[in-house]
């Protein structure tokens, strides 16, 4: 929202910069680490960028990989970021880091802010998308408030009065929001060092072109937006966006699909308005909008208690939901009193046992894929299918070709290409989906298979630079960012408007927020932290954090022998300072507890993680998934972290990182899992030729 | 004669131990079972002032090699071609000592064949023109093998761009190991595979 391109996720591979020999000359993973989210990607690129000598700054609390090999580690207390990014901003603008020039003429900083409304007020409001509204500006000369005509401005600082209303300039008001944010204030909420803290601001500051990528770490806090819109704000401030060796760019792309590499039409103008408006937690959440989501916890709460309406039924695509929500323990009650429960996966997980109905689908090695990377697009294809199971792609529209059968309306509507318009009607099979995307290109499938990797365009006409300098044809002005004020709106005020009606995400006016949301990021303290000196914090003296370790991808792969044997179960980090209290030893099984729950690990004594902070590996156990445990209650994370209030106000974000535990030596290991390398064996591929292809229609 | 051996950038390894499963899935080893092995050296220090480095552990190649003066049936021996430690399956009998004898924890007994195994530089990929699995896999470009007695080779390029006291090898028991380490970025850590696997600062070192 504050820039209108992508975000520079390492993971998502959408930090393009990092793959070529750019100019980059300082990178911050800020709770990302390449090295275990995407080595085989993002990992070895930012590796190369290391050789080549660009300088790194790692936050995060454990001392990852990429920690190791950082110029600067600063290990944060969990769930504090936007703390430490508000005092990196506070640096930036008090020791005229930033680019000046560049804020005061491409972003909206400079426009005044009605201190009352919190809303930018406008001198001419725009009907055209490709000339945005006239703002304020105060204009030095005539010493008053002065309409100024997009792009250019000359003043950034200062309060103002007139006619008994107090405007600010956006600059302004985000330097009072970071006001209080000294690096020694940071460094005593985020437990770190203040000297360290400020170098790494100089070192990232003074090493421009650069570029701050966030993982998913800040994303599972009640804190998340604030925290995006903070490392925004830090590289936008710096003028790292567009520029050579700038993570943030929007390169050209193949024009193949709707949403980056999203494999099926999502349809979502065809929503009706009055499902959008009942969406549980759309209202209250409306970033979830985004994603066309609903609210986890809004759900979980709409089964337990049947408001705002009963739930009845939850067809399920992904792995193992329960090894993946918060508090896991309450979703398994509220599974209970659903009337069927449909599973649709590779292979069975825990929550197949709560499931009703199994629908199989393909491994990736049984399904044929397109997807673009960077300048290329290339065909992922099948090469082998083995045993009853259906591209998920085609198990959908199976599904609806189902129920519009048996005569509903909605689903038969599905498949008339009148009703759909410009969405591709529902599909037989993958190949029609393909077809759909590849004839915008003049491609079928067969020579996209044929020509793989296909260079849609040379790199050099696509590693498009400073798009917002081009000139927009009707206009005859730069065409700035895809944003309403086609600045990059640090202030960002949309926000407000996005809280009051939905828009931009929403295509009807949703009612409002019981809240406005914050148009500058602010500093919320983790609910249960073990700086209130509450009964939580007594009775849990730990703050957990969890992460991820380079072998496993998100709760897949615990059935991989050769993966498990590495890591057959989770590591408990815990610094020997702080197990000493415990009696705890590095190899012994621990129990790790929250207000939520109990799970087991095993202890790694280690100065990789500062004292009163445990690092912990989320985990379920396939080997059990025919007991009473069904695999997700030994030593799974989420039984540990917390589904309720409070939320993210923009996107309503629960706590998977940062809350509190306690710790206790464990007798043993659970019942039933698996240690020993030998114990994978019969996970083992066992050769098979090709098998019988089985379509149940 | 040519002499064929390892030498790994340590800095440029990302600890994703990679190159692990890729060297499984290409030569046949089972759970249990390795032929490489990645550790990592520390952390080192007090929080928060710590270092850490990767290091991939292979067969050293070594000029003396122990496992070589260990074996009973002579199944145990360094090709006259290129210098390689190879195992020969017919006359190996899976007594284990050349895994006793030698002081990298480099050599594995595959339960399914009943024979000693061990890093070959995956010669049958060799034969063809390619690089060893654990090479092409690496997604830190950590890993690079060849010639040392060929000046040309990528191997005896990197050793004479890279500074003196930036080259290590592991500590020498005698049997005068061939693989080279380079690390710049941290303090080397004179430490055998077995010392680091007791200290287990870190992830499990399996």
């Amino acid at each position: 929202m504050m820039y209108g391109g992508v975000d520079p996720s390492i993971a998502d591979s959408n930090a393009l910069e990092l793959y070529f020999d750019s100019e980059i000359k300082a990178l911050v993973l800020w709770g990302t680490d390449p090295s275990c989210s995407c080595p085989a990607s993002g990992g070895g690129a930012v590796n190369d960028q290391r050789a080549k000598g660009v300088k790194t700054v790692v936050i995060d609390p454990p001392f990852t990989q990429d920690a190791a090999k950082a110029d600067i580690w600063l290990p944060i207390r969990p769930g504090t970021d936007v703390a430490l990014m508000m005092a990196w901003i506070r640096y930036i603008i008090e020791h005229r880091l930033y680019d000046a020039e560049f804020v005061l003429k491409w972003t909206n900083l400079p426009y005044l802010v009605d201190t009352e409304t919190k809303l930018m007020p406008r001198a001419a409001v725009s009907s055209d998308p490709a000339v945005p509204d006239t703002f304020y500006v105060w204009d030095k000369r005539t010493d008053s408030m002065q309409p100024l005509a997009y792009p250019w401005d000359d003043a950034l600082e200062g309060t103002f009065t007139v006619d008994g209303r107090v405007y600010k300039t956006g600059f302004t008001m985000l330097k009072e929001q970071v006001a209080d944010f000294t690096p020694e204030r940071a460094a005593e909420i985020c437990w770190l060092d203040a000297d360290r803290i400020v170098k790494a601001i100089r070192l990232f500051a003074e090493n421009t072109p650069g570029g701050l990528a966030i993982g998913v770490a800040t994303d599972q806090t009640p804190n998340s937006v604030q925290a995006a819109m903070g490392a925004c704000t830090i590289d936008l401030l710096l003028g790292n966006v567009e520029r050579p060796g700038a993570l943030m760019q929007r390169f050209r792309t193949s024009g193949t699909f709707d949403m980056p590499n999203y494999p099926v039409p999502i349809c979502a103008d065809l929503l009706p308005d009055e499902q959008l408006r009942k969406r549980l937690g759309g209202n209250e959440h409306k970033g979830l909008g985004i994603w066309f989501a609903g609210h986890p916890s809004s759900i979980l709460e709409a089964v337990l208690t049947g408001k705002p309406y009963p739930l009845r039924v939850w067809i399920d695509r992904s792995g193992n939901k329960l090894g993946a929500v918060a508090d896991s323990k309450r979703w398994q009650k509220a599974m209970e009193r659903l009337d069927l429960i449909v599973h649709m996966y590779m292979y069975p997980t825990s929550f197949s046992a709560y499931a009703d109905i199994l629908l199989p689908t393909e491994e990736w090695l049984e399904t044929n894929m397109m997807v673009e990377t960077c300048n290329t697009l290339c065909a992922r294809q099948q090469v082998t299918h083995l045993w009853e199971t259906v591209d998920e792609t085609v198990i959908w529209s199976m599904l609806a070709k189902a129920c519009a059968d048996r005569g509903d309306e909605e689903c038969r509507r599905a498949f008339d290409p009148e009703f759909m318009g410009k969405n591709l009607p529902y599909w037989s099979s993958e190949k029609e989906v393909f077809i759909h995307f590849l004839k915008r290109i003049d491609f079928d499938w067969e020579k996209l298979c044929w020509l793989t990797p296909y260079e849609y365009m040379p790199r050099r006409d696509w590693q498009t630079y400073y798009v917002y300098q081009w000139k927009d044809e009707k206009t005859g002005l730069a065409q700035g960012f895809n944003t309403p004020s086609k600045k990059l709106e640090i202030y960002l005020e949309s926000m407000i408007t996005l809280g009051r009606t939905g828009k931009p995400f929403s295509k009807c006016e949703l009612p409002p927020a019981s809240k406005d949301y914050e148009p500058l990021p602010y500093y919320l303290e983790p609910h249960e932290s073990p700086v209130r000196d509450d009964e939580v914090s007594r009775e849990f003296p730990l703050v957990l954090t969890s992460g991820r370790v380079p072998y496993y991808h998100h709760s897949t792969l615990r059935n991989i022998p050769f993966l498990r044997e590495m890591y057959p179960a989770p590591e408990v980090w815990v610094n020997p300072r702080t197990a000493e209290g415990y009696g705890i030893e590095t190899g012994d099984w621990v129990w790790v507890r929250s207000k939520r729950g109990e799970i087991r690990g095993i202890a790694v004594l280690t100065e990789g993680i500062g004292p009163g902070i445990v690092w912990m590996e989320r985990f379920w156990n396939p080997e059990t998934l025919n007991t009473k445990t069904h695999g997700w209650k030994e030593m799974n994370v989420n039984i540990l972290t917390k589904a309720d209030a409070p939320f993210n106000d923009v996107v309503g974000t629960y706590t998977l990182r940062a809350f509190q535990v306690q710790l206790e030596k464990a007798d043993g290991a659970p019942e039933g899992v698996w240690l020993n390398p030998e114990d994978f064996k019969p996970w083992l591929p066992k050769p098979s030729g090709r098998t019988k292809e089985v379509f149940v229609k | 004669m040519s002499r064929y051996i390892f030498v790994i950038d340590a800095d440029r390894c990302i600890g994703c131990k990679g190159c692990q499963v890729a060297c499984k899935a290409e030569n046949g080893i089972g759970p249990g079972e390795n032929r490489n092995r990645v550790f990592d050296v520390g952390p080192t220090g007090v929080f928060p002032d710590l270092e850490m480095y990767f290091l991939p552990v292979m067969c050293q190649q070594c000029e003396e090699p122990a496992c070589v003066a260990a074996c009973p049936t002579k199944a145990c021996r360094r090709n006259e071609a290129d210098a390689v430690v190879m195992i020969d399956a017919e006359t190996c009998i899976a007594c284990r000592a050349c895994e006793r004898a030698c002081p990298y924890g480099a050599l594995t007994l595959n339960r399914e064949r009943r024979v000693m195994d061990k890093c070959t530089i995956c010669e049958q990929l060799r034969r063809e023109g390619e690089k060893p699995a654990c090479v092409k896999n690496c997604p830190g470009n950590a890993l690079y093998c060849g010639d040392i007695d060929d000046p040309d080779s990528a191997v005896s390029q990197l050793l004479a761009q890279t500074r003196p006291e930036h080259i290590h090898k592991l500590r020498d028991t005698g049997s005068h190991p061939g693989n080279y380490y380079i690390l710049r970025n941290a303090a080397w850590q004179d430490l055998l595979p077995r010392e680091l696997a007791e200290r287990r600062g870190g992830r499990r070192q399996v």
